[in-house]
């Protein structure tokens, strides 16, 4: 194709006609450090067809540059703006009045579930999402008043089963202490799992359950004793859900669910099915989290291959 | 504290934000829902953002919140993976430099008409020359965002830059 084509090189750039065109696109995106975009800019000062190339590029990138940006109108702004205010806010002040005041307009959207199927207004899914965060906000801070309380010193003393409940029940508590309680941001197992095997090597089932009130909300690492173990956080209504799986060494046979536990104040069901063993915790009520667990167990079980040891 | 954090890192990225959601989902109302949403996702993790660059962490977050957004209302609009390492493995066009057009001619094309040929370009090579020509990322941090090497992005970038060429090119020789 190019006269230059089976000349020896000496400059270190590819042989390749094609592989060349990619060297010109790097150079023009400035990807080259100084010696190769030297060594680039010699192969086009030579051969006029690169040359003829690179001035395409350079005329597509200014044409694609002239494209009109989409406009950020005041408006759109400050609907933005509002999303950091209104939750800020609430860090500060004492939420539960304004919780309440966000009852009204929450629960008819939560219960009519299924049948908005027209697709709501950037406006009505930022009303349901800031009064979704004041509600959770307002259980965080309640919380956190409890966990401040020397309430917490004695039940952690009086009820820890185990060292290991109790680690989990710190997960779950900072977990709902920090901004965000996942380190990945996704109702998608198919992003969750796959981000938990690259981390550590070990993705339990992680079934999506939003039809039964159950998001998922992403997942997390959490090290208990010196163990990296996988955790995915689910949300039910106002309520997080974590479940840590804790890989078992033995593997096999299914523990049922143990009695009612607790720690730290959250309740907790622990259970062994297949390749782990599960610890649920949450502030929600006990039936819920109860029907959290049956509805977990027979999702995995109905896709056991799902999850994966590593 | 926090709304501080994200007046910095969110708010001033907004435009692009919504240059690359009005480019995946084809336009600029519902780019506004998405980038919305990804904000509200932002303002959740931005504790987790680590520094590095704001905009492509935004981008990342506005790029999955687009895809989310398209698979639950056209999810017939989204391409299926498989599909992305098929147009991986298609062969660059034939070199045909005796009748592409001049540089001349593409730096003529009028706005509208580069607007509808990023438009017509496949799904993963629009979304490679979005990132890369209007949102300014660099190829490492596009390969970072789609999680595929940088030699994946430079082809992409180069057959989305050679299609677009032959696109604006080619609609010059024919009468409008």
């Amino acid at each position: 194709m190019s006269p230059h084509e089976n000349r020896p090189r000496e400059d270190g750039l590819p042989e390749d006609p094609q592989d060349m065109k990619l060297m010109i696109h790097a150079l023009v995106d400035g990807e080259l450090d100084a010696a190769a975009a030297l060594a680039v800019e010699r192969r086009i000062a030579a051969d006029p067809e690169l040359a003829a190339e690179h001035a395409r590029i350079l005329a597509l990138r200014m044409a694609v540059a002239g494209v009109p940006r989409p406009a950020v109108s005041d408006d759109f702004l400050a609907r933005i703006a509002a999303i950091a205010e209104v939750k800020g806010s609430g860090e500060v002040e004492a939420a539960p009045a304004d919780a309440v005041k966000a009852e009204p307009s929450a629960r008819p959207q939560q219960q009519q579930g299924k049948v908005i199927e027209m697709r709501p207004t950037a406006r009505s899914l930022a009303r349901r999402f800031s009064s979704f965060d004041w509600r959770q906000m307002a259980a965080s801070i309640v919380l956190t008043a409890f966990l401040a309380s020397g309430a917490t010193q004695w039940l952690m003393v009086e009820n820890a089963p185990d060292s290991f409940a109790v680690a989990v029940a710190n997960g779950h508590r900072r977990s709902l202490l920090a901004a965000t309680p996942v380190d990945i941001v996704s109702s998608d197992r198919h992003t969750v799992k796959p981000w938990l095997d690259g981390r550590i090597g070990v993705s339990p089932p992680a079934p999506d359950m939003a039809k039964d009130g159950y998001a998922l909300l992403g997942g997390r690492v959490e090290v208990i004793g010196d163990r990296p173990m996988p955790a995915l956080v689910y949300r039910h209504h106002e309520h997080l859900i974590t479940l840590v799986a804790a890989p078992q060494q033995t593997g096999g046979a299914s523990v049922p669910v143990a009695d009612d536990l607790s720690a730290g104040g959250f309740l907790l069901v622990h259970w062994t099915d297949g390749a782990f063993s599960y610890w649920a915790i949450s502030d929600a009520e006990r039936p819920a989290l109860d029907d959290f667990v049956a509805r977990f167990r027979a999702a995995a079980a109905a896709n056991p291959a799902a999850g994966s040891r590593g | 504290m926090l709304a501080a954090r994200f007046a910095e890192v969110v708010l001033p990225h907004l435009g692009d934000a919504l240059s690359l959601a009005r480019w995946l989902t084809g336009n600029a109302a519902d780019a506004e829902d998405v980038v919305q949403e990804a904000c509200l996702k932002a303002h959740a993790g931005i504790a987790g953002f680590a520094g590095g660059n704001p905009r492509a962490w935004l981008l990342t977050i506005v790029r999955n919140a687009s895809y989310t957004w398209l698979a639950r209302n056209r999810p017939r609009a989204v391409v299926a993976v498989g599909d992305l390492a098929d147009l991986d493995n298609v062969s660059p066009p034939p070199d045909s430099n005796a009748d592409s057009p001049e540089a001349a001619l593409i730096a003529k094309a009028n706005s509208a008409a580069v607007e509808a040929a990023i438009a017509r370009l496949p799904e993963a090579f629009r979304e490679t020359l979005v990132l890369r020509d209007i949102n300014g990322l660099s190829y490492r941090e596009i390969a970072a965002m789609l999680g595929v090497p940088q030699g994946t992005v430079m082809s992409r970038l180069a057959r989305a830059r050679s299609l677009l060429m032959t696109d604006i090119g080619g609609r010059h020789h024919e009468p409008a």
